[in-house]
């Protein structure tokens, strides 16, 4: 008898335990989704969803804030989504925060991300409609990667022939070559400058001359008294300054050549431009050149490995397909 | 044995259980309640039998931990570990090895216990006695298995996934909180009830065919070791026909 | 089972009240006929002895006078009562009288002497109260010889002495009718020949008719107030052991040689 009662306390614990361990999970899964306590409803509408669905989680700024309650379709192009989020979440969301759909990881469930908005607003409230913004999928990350491929294989295509034209022209080569050009061009410049400076002085000269004899100063202005002299002085002065003159003209033409060029320098463009560059510079544009080729053909490797990883193969296939059904 | 001698007998042993479940559920709910013989079963299947069930869960949970790391290390996802052990453990292997070990632990017994007091007249002398032996014998018994089942799966689910934890805890580092978090996190409640529920129907199979292939047994110790190991195959056949069956269901309500 | 336990009794004092009757009984299993048209009346205080060959059908003859197994046809009166006729609940009532000793003691080898012993009054006399169910619980083993035994398990216990304690289990109930299924069956000759005495015994104390099943001669001798030779599913022959030894009829003869 006392047997019978200690094995049927045995056989209380162990139904209690079990029972205690089954009730007690089910509250913890439950209060896990949100099925128990206190929540509010948040909507947002989307136009794809991209595979969200019930019980999905919902981040507010990353953190664990509720599940996605349902997802129901409102016209061809407008899927609504209802969230339970936790009330303490409440006063932190704010009317204007932006929902997005993600992933958790790269291939993980869908998750639904709040994000705050700098902009202030009123916290939200149950059953609020709010914003929310595109995310971009996987798929479309990898239809763009194709395409700047794409762009990237056609200019190096252009940049390939360029530099086949540069190389095939000898007229270009020679005239980069031919250093003495260009060391004879700089010499006539200088010369026409320092003379262009030394016709400067003589006019200086004059005019201090002509300036001391007008207040009969020196021998000049002793000269000068005597009218003859001064007439015969002042026809010579006449010369003097006529001269001057066009010495003047000379070195305003000089120097609208000389500016003419500069410019050209500066703005990188005509002949002059080219030939005052020295070869160094080909030699850094062949170089790089080289260099954009070997990153496309890297580039090049990293896409034929992409095509090949099991992640994205399927994909690669299909756009294979897509081409070779094109071809056709 | 021909063919069809073979096929009959399995329509005559078929048409045999559905007669003796639907005795069952003629008895069940009718006085007398054989409540002592309930506990005394209930103790016997259920209590006894922890220790087995804990043992093989235990294992089960750390192996399963042990064989999919490698797997889940190459595909950079070892932090998933705690999720894909938890739900495996929780959806199928849990009620599924549980039942089998039950099976093979108490269908046996109870088909080696009923077919020796069928051999020895035990059955027929209860009868006697004023006892309906059916009601004293079967319904006790599928009760008391159809109640411990469920409650052994638990412990021996929660026993499990301990396993898990400390299979993780052997090659990497994971807190007990995180990994509790984790599993919860992943558990749904479309995960633990159908899984739960259909130990009730596991271990009404397991009752129901112990009981069943002992009532019946032939004469002669022979006739016992038969009735034990026929209630076992039986039993565990059963338990993954009715899983199979419980799949399809859970799939068209939705709860995959 | 001291005393008296090599005195024969021949011969009780048997009314002609008769207690049982089996009128035109059939029971076939398949085609193998068991049971043929077979009669039977036992008298008040009376044993009779149902003579036969192993499977022709003894064991059957009871178990369809208990109810255990329904006859295809004839019919079965116990104490006034229509066996076949009876419902589940009028069946337990009639059983309560009757005590079965079955061929291998059927004792639950899951309970002590005592549990078993208890089994059938827990269920037949439901309002008895615990005190008096241990008193008549030793008193039935000590008129077993067995009072010792009551807190042990059925398997600790030799062949004769889970008889005996088979016997005290149908005699807790006090029958008026005990049915004996082979009860030397598996014994030694010793051992069988004081089960045979111990039944004589009891039987005078609880003053009950009986039928006994058996093929030994030596317990038939001691037990027998009347044979009945079952052959063919028929009750091919009957009267005294003495009656029938000195039959000529082969088929008779051949149980006593």
């Amino acid at each position: 008898m006392a047997k019978q009662i200690i094995n049927n306390i045995k056989l209380g614990i162990f139904v209690i335990a079990g029972l205690i361990i089954l009730v007690t999970s089910l509250y913890m899964i439950g209060r896990n989704q949100s099925y128990f306590g206190n929540n509010i409803t948040v909507r947002a509408r989307f136009t794809n969803v991209m595979g969200l669905t019930k019980g999905n989680n919902v981040r507010f700024s990353g953190i664990q804030a509720g599940n996605v309650k349902s997802v129901h379709i409102v016209n061809d192009s407008v899927i609504e989504v209802a969230m339970l989020v936790e009330r303490e979440f409440q006063p932190y969301i704010h009317k204007n925060a932006i929902v997005s759909i993600g992933n958790e990881g790269l291939m993980g469930n869908k998750v639904i991300n709040i994000s705050t908005n700098p902009i202030p607003a009123p916290a939200v409230e149950n059953d609020d409609l709010l914003p929310v913004k595109k995310e971009v999928g996987t798929n479309e990350m990898l239809e763009t990667l194709s395409t700047t491929n794409d762009n990237v294989a056609v200019i190096s295509q252009d940049l390939k022939q360029t530099i086949k034209r540069l190389n095939n022209s000898a007229a270009l080569w020679n005239l980069l070559n031919d250093t003495s050009i260009s060391y004879n061009l700089k010499i006539s410049l200088l010369n026409i400058r320092s003379a262009a400076v030394k016709v400067n002085q003589v006019a200086t000269g004059l005019n201090t001359i002509v300036v001391d004899a007008h207040n009969g100063k020196g021998t000049v202005g002793t000269l000068l008294a005597d009218t003859a002299v001064a007439t015969d002085l002042k026809q010579a002065v006449n010369h003097i300054n006529g001269a001057s003159a066009e010495a003047d003209a000379v070195i305003a033409r000089l120097d609208s050549l000389i500016g003419g060029i500069q410019k050209d320098v500066n703005n990188g463009s005509g002949t002059v431009y080219t030939l005052l560059k020295d070869t160094a510079t080909t030699n850094k544009l062949t170089n790089s050149l080289d260099n954009i080729e070997k990153g496309t053909a890297a580039f090049n490797e990293d896409m034929e490995a992409l095509k090949h990883n099991f992640l994205t193969r399927r994909y690669f296939r299909k756009q294979e397909k897509a081409k070779k059904e094109a071809g056709k | 044995m021909s063919q069809s001698t073979k096929l009959k007998s399995f329509f005559v042993e078929t048409g045999a259980i559905s007669k003796f479940t639907g005795w069952f559920f003629h008895e069940f709910l009718r006085p007398r309640f054989e409540a002592r013989e309930f506990l005394r079963q209930c103790y016997i299947v259920g209590y006894k039998s922890l220790p087995l069930v804990g043992l093989t869960g235990f294992i089960m949970g750390l192996v399963l931990t042990m064989q999919l790391r490698p797997t889940l290390v190459n595909y950079g996802v070892e932090a998933r570990l705690p999720d894909m052990v938890s739900l495996s453990l929780i959806r199928e292997i849990g009620p599924v090895i549980t039942a089998l070990i039950f099976a093979g632990k108490i269908g046996s017994s109870i088909g080696a216990e009923l077919g020796s007091m069928r051999v020895t007249e035990q059955i027929d002398a209860m009868e006697v006695s004023g006892t309906n032996p059916y009601k004293y014998l079967v319904v006790t018994r599928v009760w008391a298995t159809t109640l411990m089942l469920p409650i052994l799966t638990i412990l021996s689910d929660t026993i499990g996934l301990y396993g898990g934890y400390l299979g993780i805890n052997i090659r990497g580092v994971m807190s007990m909180d995180l990994y509790v978090n984790e599993v919860l996190h992943t558990v749904g409640f479309s995960d633990l009830l159908p899984a739960t529920i259909k130990t009730f129907f596991f271990g009404f199979a397991v009752g129901l065919v112990g009981c069943y292939k002992g009532y019946n047994s032939k004469k002669g110790t022979e006739g016992v070791g038969l009735s034990a190991n026929s209630a076992v195959v039986l039993s565990s056949i059963l338990i993954f026909i009715i899983d199979l069956v419980v799949v399809q269901i859970t799939d068209l309500l939705g709860f995959n | 089972m001291d005393a008296s336990q090599n005195t024969i009794i021949s011969a009780k004092d048997t009314d002609n009240e008769p207690v049982l009757a089996v009128r035109g009984l059939k029971k076939a299993f398949g085609a193998n006929v068991v049971l043929n048209d077979f009669d039977l009346t036992v008298n008040k205080n009376e044993s009779v002895v149902v003579l036969g060959r192993s499977g022709s059908g003894k064991s059957v003859l009871i178990k369809c006078i208990i109810g255990l197994l329904e006859p295809d046809a004839g019919s079965v009166s116990v104490l006034g009562q229509d066996v076949l006729s009876l419902d589940h609940e009028g069946l337990d009532h009639i059983r309560m009288r009757i005590g079965f000793l079955f061929q291998s003691n059927a004792l639950y080898d899951s309970m002590t002497v005592r549990e078993n012993l208890e089994f059938p009054m827990r269920r037949h006399l439901k309002h008895m109260s615990a005190a008096d169910a241990e008193q008549r619980i030793k008193e039935v083993l000590s008129n077993v010889g067995l009072g010792h035994t009551i807190d042990m398990m059925p398997a600790e216990l030799s062949g004769g002495m889970q008889k005996r304690i088979a016997l005290a289990r149908t005699l807790v109930l006090k029958p008026e009718i005990i049915l004996y299924d082979e009860p030397t069956s598996g014994l030694d000759p010793i051992t069988g020949r004081e089960i045979s005495t111990l039944m004589v015994e009891v039987e005078k104390k609880y003053h009950t008719a009986s039928i006994i099943i058996s093929h030994d001669m030596r317990c038939v001798k001691i037990t027998a107030d009347r044979i009945v030779v079952l052959i063919d599913g028929r009750a091919y022959a009957t009267g005294t052991y003495e009656e029938l030894k000195r039959s000529t009829d082969e088929k008779v003869k051949q149980f006593f040689e």
